[in-house]
């Protein structure tokens, strides 16, 4: 028990910069399907196109000499490129694999999109080889940085992720509650026709949607990649059903629901981790998720709509 | 007066193939799956590579779950994404029982009828909480039970009991457990490649006729009724959880029993028999060929599971490669002779940036690379397509170090492809066709024929985006009435 209580704080910040990464996700899967009702399997593999986008920014300013800029500039570089590009990224796939099936059966953007995350998963092992790259993390971000708070101590890493995630959860948060277009993005969510007659430009919601959403993904490659150092070419799929599955618990398509199945899931695994066996914490997991959707089957915080036929 | 002949004859050549068609569809439908299936079973008498006919084996197999796999998706419209545990599951199940892992040998019979068991089971088992969710919540609910799966077949190589000393290995980890009994049945061992791929072939059958009496039966139209609309199904009174159970039970015990032969046939079985590639193989198999249409499933399975082993020569590639590139450009540009001009102008194209490296930096330049082969060691054909291959990289770009010019060429050609496929057609179009192809044979020739696990996996993935996009419903799909 004493080991349990020396252990559980040093958990809890393993879980929440875990969490962070898959809130990250999980909001660009819930804002996604809250507006097409698609799943976006290729989401991860935007994630990590953005991974491999910082890993690509760090590498190209930290010659071996010295480094080039200040590291919290390097880092704000890594951070917008790679929101930028997984933005773009995003949008083409929306443009490619999803808009030419609005209209179709609703297996057939699911397939689409299988197919997009495979596409996009070799093209990057045929240009990048199935190599794991390494994260220079140590020269940017001194190991030995951090806060100290009696006998936890937070890596200065970790609160970069977790203050990153935050600030960014925070401005999604005023985006869509608070400015025009965040409305505009709600209207098109609850129906898509009924905003198009009120004259909502419905295709440029949902390109903006697209963009919003792959730019988190690709902030959670990069902070990924600066916490755990390591980066390779089918790192997005897993690091894709954890974001789904928290997208899920938290109740899908409701933005503060992902956040918090984000979190949830994230403290999940690392107590699983830490607590139980490491080899068994997909397992563990998985119960978790079956229990919660028993017990709420649209998530924690979804509503109960009521399905119109 | 002198072509006469000529036009009656060919007049003649096409009647007979329209006869002949016409015959075929006069057939009734057990007519038509008889005569296929014994054409199925020549296979092994007209060729004896064993190499042709493992492949031969392979398609019956993943023509199975296939099938299987559209009971659960195309019939009842569950979208199963941990159909491969349930063959994984099989698979091991055989394995335990049928090898020295715990000294367990039971009779093949046995062991199958024991597999088809544990596979309903389990359907049951995940299938009774989880249908309660609506159709995503499901897909992810058997995705993680997937993953689960595969997780645990990695580490329960050394699982700690409370009631023993050590640990015990159940699954063997990576090393997975090998040596297991051929299939047996009341004496008659099944010893080489031929003999499974009869018995597969015959499980193919049988599963088919299963399914497709199934599916003409009161519990096939209520699966149809309920995969159109689920909740209209259950308005009328169709007891939709228990169809679908049935319908979820019914794939997980055909995969399962599939997953028993196939470990026989393969005598081992590793984690990575059931990864996720598999089941986005098998996914891509069935919406290829239409979902619920099993004859297209079969089709789906054919093409998916030949179309690597073609691929895997670099000969046969070559020669697929630059007949599929020349048949789509002669039968999408229009007019016809559009397609000849592109060939001809990017070939000039070739030449003039071929000369322009010459006279420019001469030293970047490489001579070809592909050797013909002496006729002793090789197939007339595989020669024709080395020369054809001298003849390409006779115009193109052939470089010393094609590694970083050939990612390039490739990063820039995909966002040029995509974007040339949406362009309205016009003089611009026509024009940008020309370096879009130039560019697809240089990518071609320094990197996509250098790697053929990944333009595999690439054309894969390419084909069932753009299948979707013309045909959302596959190949032979019909298209579904929308209620809206």
């Amino acid at each position: 028990m004493e080991d349990f209580l020396a252990q559980l704080p040093q958990q809890l910040v393993n879980g929440l910069t875990l969490g962070s990464v898959y809130a990250l996700i999980a909001l660009g899967y819930s804002m996604v399907y809250g507006i097409l009702q698609l799943l976006n399997f290729a989401h991860g593999d935007v994630y990590m196109v953005g991974a491999f986008i910082g890993f690509g920014v760090l590498t190209a300013l930290l010659p071996d000499s010295s480094p080039l800029l200040p590291s919290a500039v390097i880092v704000v570089l890594m951070l917008l490129a790679a929101m930028l590009g997984c933005g773009l990224l995003g949008v083409g796939i929306e443009w490619f694999a999803y808009r030419p099936l609005r209209n179709a059966p609703r297996i057939a953007p699911l397939i689409s999109a299988l197919g997009t995350s495979i596409l996009i998963q070799n093209a990057v092992q045929l240009t990048l080889t199935a190599n794991y790259r390494v994260y220079r993390t140590e020269q940017v971000i001194p190991a030995a940085a951090g806060i100290g708070l009696g006998d936890l101590r937070i890596s200065a890493t970790r609160a970069l992720v977790i203050i990153s995630a935050v600030v960014l959860m925070i401005a999604l948060t005023y985006l869509v509650q608070r400015t025009k277009l965040g409305r505009a993005m709600r209207a098109v969510a609850i129906d898509r026709e009924a905003a198009a007659t009120m004259g909502v430009n419905v295709d440029q919601i949902i390109v903006l949607t697209f963009f919003i959403g792959s730019a988190l993904a690709g902030a959670a490659g990069v902070l990924t990649g600066l916490v755990f150092t390591r980066v390779w070419h089918t790192m997005g799929f897993n690091a894709g059903l954890k974001g789904f599955t928290a997208a899920v618990v938290g109740g899908i398509g409701n933005l503060p629901g992902a956040m918090l199945g984000g979190m949830l899931l994230g403290l999940v695994e690392a107590f699983a981790v830490g607590f139980i066996a490491p080899a068994f914490k997909e397992v563990i997991t998985f119960i978790v998720l079956i229990i919660i959707l028993l017990i709420r089957p649209r998530g924690l915080l979804g509503a109960s709509v009521i399905q119109k036929v | 007066m002198a072509s006469e002949p000529l036009t009656a004859r060919r007049r003649g050549g096409s009647e007979i193939v329209a006869q002949a068609l016409e015959r075929w569809n006069a057939l009734s439908g057990s007519a038509r799956f008889f005569i296929l299936l014994a054409a199925a079973a020549t296979v092994p008498l007209l060729i004896s590579n064993d190499y042709v006919i493992r492949i031969a084996g392979n398609v019956c197999l993943f023509a199975t779950l296939a099938v299987a796999l559209n009971v659960v998706v195309g019939y009842a419209g569950l979208l199963d994404l941990g159909f491969i545990a349930f063959y994984g599951i099989g698979a091991y199940t055989y394995a335990i029982l049928s090898s020295d892992q715990f000294g367990i040998h039971w009779p093949s019979w046995a062991s199958l009828i024991f597999i088809g068991l544990i596979g309903l089971v389990f359907g049951l088992l995940l299938g009774s909480p989880s249908l309660r969710l609506l159709g995503d919540y499901l897909a992810i609910v058997t995705l993680g039970f997937g993953l689960v799966f595969a997780q645990l077949a990695l580490t329960l190589d050394r699982v700690e009991l409370p009631w023993r000393e050590g640990t015990v290995n159940i699954t063997g980890g990576t090393n997975g457990i090998v040596k297991l009994d051929p299939l047996n049945f009341f004496g008659f061992q099944l010893s080489n490649v031929t003999h499974y791929f009869y018995a597969l072939l015959i499980w193919l059958a049988i599963v088919l006729i299963i399914v497709h009496r199934l599916n003409q039966s009161r519990i096939g139209r209520a699966w149809r009724s309920m995969g159109e609309d689920a909740l209209a199904a259950e308005s009328m009174g169709m007891p939709t959880r228990r169809l679908k159970l049935l319908a979820f039970s019914c794939g997980s015990a055909i995969a399962g029993i599939t997953g028993g032969i196939f470990a026989a046939w393969q005598q081992s079985v590793f984690p990575q028999n059931f990864s996720t590639d598999v089941l986005i193989t098998l996914y891509a198999m069935m919406v290829l060929g239409g979902i619920s249409n099993l004859g297209g499933a079969v089709l789906g399975a054919c093409v998916l599971a030949i179309a690597p082993e073609l691929l895997r020569s670099p000969e046969l590639s070559r020669l697929i490669f630059y007949s599929a590139l020349g048949l789509g450009l002669l039968l999408l540009m229009k007019p016809r002779r559009n397609g000849l001009i592109v060939l001809v102008s990017v070939i000039g194209l070739g030449v003039l940036l071929r000369l322009i490296v010459q006279a420019a930096a001469p030293d970047l330049l490489s001579p070809p690379t592909i050797r013909v082969a002496a006729a002793s060691v090789s197939t007339a054909l595989d020669r024709f397509s080395q020369q054809f291959g001298i003849y390409v990289q006779s115009w193109i770009l052939v470089l010393k170090e094609p590694l970083l010019p050939g990612n390039i060429a490739f990063v820039v050609m995909i966002p040029a492809l995509l974007a040339l496929s949406r362009m309205k057609p016009g003089r611009l179009k026509f024009g940008l066709t020309i370096p879009a192809i130039y560019l697809l044979i240089f990518v071609w020739e320094t990197r996509l024929a250098a790697e053929p696990a990944v333009t595999r996996l690439l054309l894969i993935g390419g084909l069932l985006v753009i299948l979707m996009i013309f045909r959302p419903n596959g190949l032979l799909g019909r298209r579904k009435v929308e209620i809206v």
